[in-house]
């Protein structure tokens, strides 16, 4: 049963894949005028697992940044994604969990994109207890307590929402954010700011990066058959 | 009553045990809807037990189905820190409102008071039907409630704003809350049921002077419960208002909830919840208590063989309890920020209630004195009551006086305290009624010998999980604690107690199968040659003396009572028989 | 009585007024037990003198003196003298004396919040800064201190552990970001409620050098049982010194701080 069913799927991945290489893709460099502000040191004294899990400095992860020059740096954990032009159509869902762990009192990813419908497998490989509480507005909340060891959560969205939170009381600093959405084409940029989003037809798309700090940008991009490209500059309002 | 003709065969199943307007009827369908919420407000601590005992390990045995029916709140069997919390919160409510409140007065009340004041119903049979099965629905909104998603209420018995109102992943809080507003309005309907019933229909002679205790006891509970429950009444709509419908009269200004600023309008009160809440809480204490000190005095009367010493004290010593119960209840709020004039009024007012507490209890002891006391089941467990009863009134002195209160408020010593009031004292005192009572209700005695073995073991076990919460209150740990102090890294000492603790409730659970044996046997049993007489303990009060066992449907007696004398008129000088029933006429 | 709660784990007293609320407890305690056992025993004795295998036949009087009257009454005098002559001063003190003329009294904000204590000195110049509830940023600033708007606010020390010296008087502030918590320092004899919406004065001067913990005594959710912060009393010139260090890194760290940027 489990065979079929496995070889059913990689059919399946083998097929939609065989269908997305030939489409367009877009990508592209996330960039901020200037430098960020200086990532602060936590304060997480009252947990003393938490030092011991994280040895070091915990910095704050609202601004990651890569390459940084007085004029431009490259912008992690910014979700971009198409927020327009795409054709009505059904996206399956992947049947794959999306990951989210907790590890060293702070959370792998800090920014991640997740489908509607689609499992978040939560993990806690801390030795202390989190709890993990989701803020979301367009979604249902939930708030579980995780003990150390404990096996992981499994969650769901049922409802497009960019982006939710989801945080840890217990230790006030950890937070993360989860862009829910119906399509499959969206991206999280990496330590160099850069991003791509493949597998899109051809077509003119609006396309929008959102940051923790910085919000929302858009702009409208053409996608043919070849790689589209589409930077970002978030520059300071004047 | 007018439907004398046709009573008892020409109902149906339906009429006769489901919707009956019968006072006994009802009486029965209130003590086992609360028999079995105790069972499982009992079932939901020894899971928290566990928990606290052995913090994030898999309950045994039945870890693979509370996951099943909690899915990730009790993943691989483990109780987490939120279902923890949900268990307490439900654990107070059931065993208060569902639990002791309808079995000390919805199935006592009703059962007994018409039969002891010789009134055939109580004087409203159909809003007594109506109270029975507000309770009904009341009920099955909370027990629904461990159902939903996010699983029941988790801001304690106490539901305190704003923690109560900012609980968005679950809907528990709201069940509770439409629950509670069932539960109020099933105890209110019974409670003017009782003022009604006790006032106006007494049977001829008997005086308020001659009333038996226990129907003291009920007439100023009900006033206790009808005067107090509309406050909170009034407050759990206003809470429901702030969970559902976006206002805020318990919600201050300015909030930043889990890092975000709380989108409530503000200008709220959260101590007005605490006061609403507590102005009833407070007299439900004692609405708690005084059917169980009724219950104790009938059986003491009865199996001591003499008269109730000093019977006119203890009637205005529970009329003054009563009304002293309705100006002590800040003392449970004196680390809100209470000043000077304020926490000494509130202090002061909680001396002065003790002490027609102790006057009753001294009582009670003293009218064992000179008497030819029987050890039955019932009076084991009565008299167990009379020292249970007094630690948990003596540790209220300590939280009574606002200084002592500083390092032992909301630690274990409250539960300890509390719980030696409730558990071995009310619910002994239950158990006493209902050895004493079963006769009545069945026609025939408990067994002896199963009562006896579940009396010891529960005095015993009682003691050994309520005494080491009074150490652990002094040491200081905190009650409400899911890992049952693990984390604040008490001395090994003080967390083996909580195994202690743990055994000794798990001890009590097996000390009550003797009694859900004792009890299920005896009601399927034959009756045996003999029993089924009317007055199996030689009682003086009418219920014993004028009415069948079981009494009759519709109407309780053939002939309704006169009556001649005081309640307990036991070994009168120069009667023949050491009891003179209250309806015997004076012989000359 | 004290050295068995001591024995029971009744935490050290490292405060100036605690002694008195430790006797008030041993005080009660006492009468507890004298009521308890002269209860126990006189019932004891009538449980067994009148069974009714020994005692066939009830009086039907029983006791005719009135010795329970002066029981009674005695218990009442002992309530009342507790509670004048001990339990209403110590309030008095813990809510009226406040050392209000003591300018070298030690000012600490606390604010609590879902499951953390924030500690707010004021810094070197004994002045707090001012805070608003836009500012909080998670593990940024959690009290929400404006560094922009107040001057006073550069050199203030937030931490989520308590330091205080010894022999100086403290008051603490309490406020909560969101629902109702207590403040709890067994060793200082301590036990307040903080509740949002309301800031709540309270003080103490611990008299022992010691470590202890603040604790959070009221349920305020799935963590109540992880709300727990460690606690140092030290000597004064430790924490004089520790204070100007950490309040002039505190004022360092601001003054290098670019205007966040809009964006």
């Amino acid at each position: 049963m489990s065979y079929t069913s496995s070889t059913l799927g990689a059919i399946i991945i083998i097929a939609v894949s065989v269908q997305l290489a030939a489409a367009g893709s877009i990508s592209g460099t996330v960039k901020m005028e200037g430098k960020p502000p200086k990532a602060k040191t936590i304060d997480r004294s009252a947990d003393a697992k938490c030092m011991e899990l994280h040895p070091g400095d915990l910095l704050t992860e609202s601004w990651v940044v890569g390459e940084s020059t007085d004029e431009a740096s490259q912008v992690a954990n910014v979700f971009v994604h198409v927020s327009g032009g795409l054709a009505a159509k059904d996206w399956p869902a992947p049947t794959a969990p999306v990951v989210l762990d907790q590890k060293g009192c702070r959370y792998e990813p800090h920014v991640f994109g997740i489908r509607v419908g689609q499992s978040l497998e939560i993990r806690n490989s801390d030795g202390t207890t989190h709890n993990v509480h989701s803020l979301a507005k367009n979604n249902k909340q939930f708030n579980n307590g995780q003990p150390s060891g404990a096996p992981a959560l499994n969650k769901s969205f049922d409802a497009v929402e960019l982006m939710a939170k989801i945080k840890c009381d217990m230790h006030p600093w950890m937070s993360c954010y989860a862009g829910v959405l119906d399509h499959p084409f969206f991206a999280v940029t990496g330590a160099d700011g850069s991003y791509k989003i493949e597998g899109l037809p051809a077509g003119t798309y609006e396309v929008t990066a959102w940051h923790e700090r910085m919000r929302t940008r858009t702009q409208s991009v053409t996608v043919g058959d070849d790689d589209a490209s589409a930077d970002f500059l978030y520059q300071k309002k004047k | 009553m007018a439907d004398d003709a046709h009573h008892g065969h020409d109902e149906s199943f339906l009429r006769k045990y489901i919707f009956s307007t019968d006072h006994k009827v009802i009486g029965i369908q209130y003590a086992l809807g609360a028999l079995v919420f105790l069972l499982f407000g009992f079932t939901l601590v020894m899971l928290m037990r566990w928990s606290m005992a052995n913090p994030n390990q898999a309950v045994p045995f039945i870890g693979g189905f509370l996951e099943t029916l909690f899915g990730e709140d009790a993943q691989g069997g483990v109780i987490t820190p939120q279902l923890y919390n949900s268990f307490g919160a439900m654990h107070g409510t059931i065993m208060v409102f569902l639990g002791i409140v309808p079995l000390a007065v919805g199935a006592f009340g009703n059962y007994v008071v018409p039969l002891q004041i010789g009134a055939v119903d109580m004087a409203f049979p159909k809003l007594n039907m109506a109270s029975v099965w507000v309770y009904f629905v009341g009920g099955v909104v909370m027990f629904s409630s461990f159902f939903i998603p996010g699983g029941p209420a988790k801001s304690g018995w106490t539901s305190y704003a704003p923690l109560a109102v900012i609980d968005a992943a679950s809907a528990g809080q709201t069940f509770w809350l439409v629950g509670m507003i069932f539960l109020i309005t099933s105890s209110l309907l019974g409670a003017v049921n009782f003022l009604v019933t006790i006032i106006q229909l007494r049977a001829p002679g008997m005086t308020w002077m001659r009333l038996p205790f226990f129907v003291w006891a009920q007439f100023i509970s009900s006033f206790l419960l009808l005067l107090a429950f509309p406050p909170l009444e009034a407050a759990g709509v206003m809470q429901l208002m702030d969970r559902v419908a976006g206002t805020s009269f318990f919600m201050p200004t300015g909030l930043v909830v889990s890092g975000e600023a709380y989108s409530a309008v503000g200008g709220g009160s959260p101590i007005l919840w605490q006061h609403l809440f507590w102005f009833l809480a407070h007299p439900e204490v004692y609405v708690l208590i005084l059917p169980a000190l009724g219950i104790v005095a009938e059986i003491i009367a009865n199996n001591s063989r003499k008269p109730l010493w000093g019977y006119r004290s203890m009637v205005y010593s529970v009329i003054f309890l009563g009304f002293m119960s309705f100006i002590v209840w800040a003392h449970h709020m004196f680390l809100t920020d209470m000043g000077v004039i304020i926490s000494a009024f509130f202090q002061t007012t909680t001396m002065i209630i003790s002490i027609p507490s102790v006057i009753i209890i001294t009582a009670l002891i003293i009218s064992l004195w000179g008497g030819s006391i029987r050890f039955n089941t019932p009076m084991l467990f009565a008299l167990a009551f009379l020292p249970m009863f007094g630690i948990g009134g003596l540790t209220g002195l300590p939280l009574g006086l606002s200084g002592s209160d500083i390092p032992l408020h909301d630690t274990y010593y409250v539960i300890g305290h509390f719980h030696y009031v409730v558990a071995p004292g009310t619910i002994f005192a239950m158990f006493a009624g209902i050895y004493f009572w079963f006769p009545k209700i069945t026609g025939r005695k408990m067994n002896e010998f199963l009562g006896k073995l579940h009396f010891y073991p529960s005095f015993i076990f009682m003691n050994g999980i309520f005494f080491p919460m009074l150490i652990q209150g002094i040491a200081g740990v905190s009650r409400r604690l899911y890992d049952g102090g693990e984390y604040y890294e008490f001395s090994e000492s003080i967390l083996q107690l909580n195994t202690v603790m743990t055994h000794s409730a798990f001890g009590l659970l097996l000390a009550q199968i003797p009694f859900i044996i004792n009890f299920v046997w005896t009601i399927f049993r034959k009756t045996r040659e003999g029993e089924g007489t009317r007055n199996p303990w030689d009682a003086t009060t009418i219920e014993w003396t004028d009415a069948d066992s079981p009494p009759m449907g519709h109407g309780n007696f053939a002939v309704v009572p006169q009556v001649y004398r005081a309640a307990y008129e036991y070994s009168v000088p120069g009667s023949d028989k050491d009891f003179t029933p209250q309806s015997e006429p004076d012989s000359k | 009585m004290l050295e068995l709660f001591h024995s029971w784990g009744l935490p050290i007293d490292a405060s100036e007024h605690g002694h008195a609320i430790d006797g008030l407890l041993v005080w009660i305690h006492w009468i507890m037990l004298v009521l308890f056992v002269g209860w126990g025993l006189v019932f004891t004795y009538i449980l067994i003198r009148f069974r009714q295998k020994k005692n066939p036949t009830a009086d039907y009087t029983g006791v005719k003196s009135h010795a329970s009257s002066y029981l009674e009454v005695s218990v009442a005098v002992l309530e009342i003298l507790l509670l004048v002559f001990i339990s209403l001063p110590i309030w008095a003190t813990r809510v009226q004396g406040f050392p209000e003329d003591d300018a070298s009294a030690l000012q600490i904000r606390v604010v609590a919040e879902q499951f953390a204590w924030n500690f707010h000195y004021s810094g070197s110049d004994g002045i707090l800064g001012a805070t608003r509830p836009g500012l909080i940023v998670a593990g940024e600033n959690p009290v929400g201190l404006d560094i922009k708007g107040d001057p006073h606010a550069a050199d203030d020390i937030v931490r989520s552990k308590l330091l205080l010296p010894v022999d100086r008087n403290v008051i603490v502030r309490l406020v909560s970001k969101d629902v109702i918590h207590c403040f709890s320092v067994p060793t200082l004899r301590v036990k307040q409620d903080v509740i949002p919406g309301s800031v709540i004065p309270q003080w103490f001067r611990a008299v022992k050098v010691h470590d202890g913990f603040v604790g959070c005594a009221q349920l305020c959710g799935l963590g109540h049982y992880k709300m727990k912060s460690d606690l140092s009393v030290v000597s004064p010139e430790e924490f004089d010194a520790w204070y100007e260090t950490t309040s002039a890194q505190a004022a360092a760290v601001a003054a290098s701080a670019e205007d966040e940027d809009e964006w």
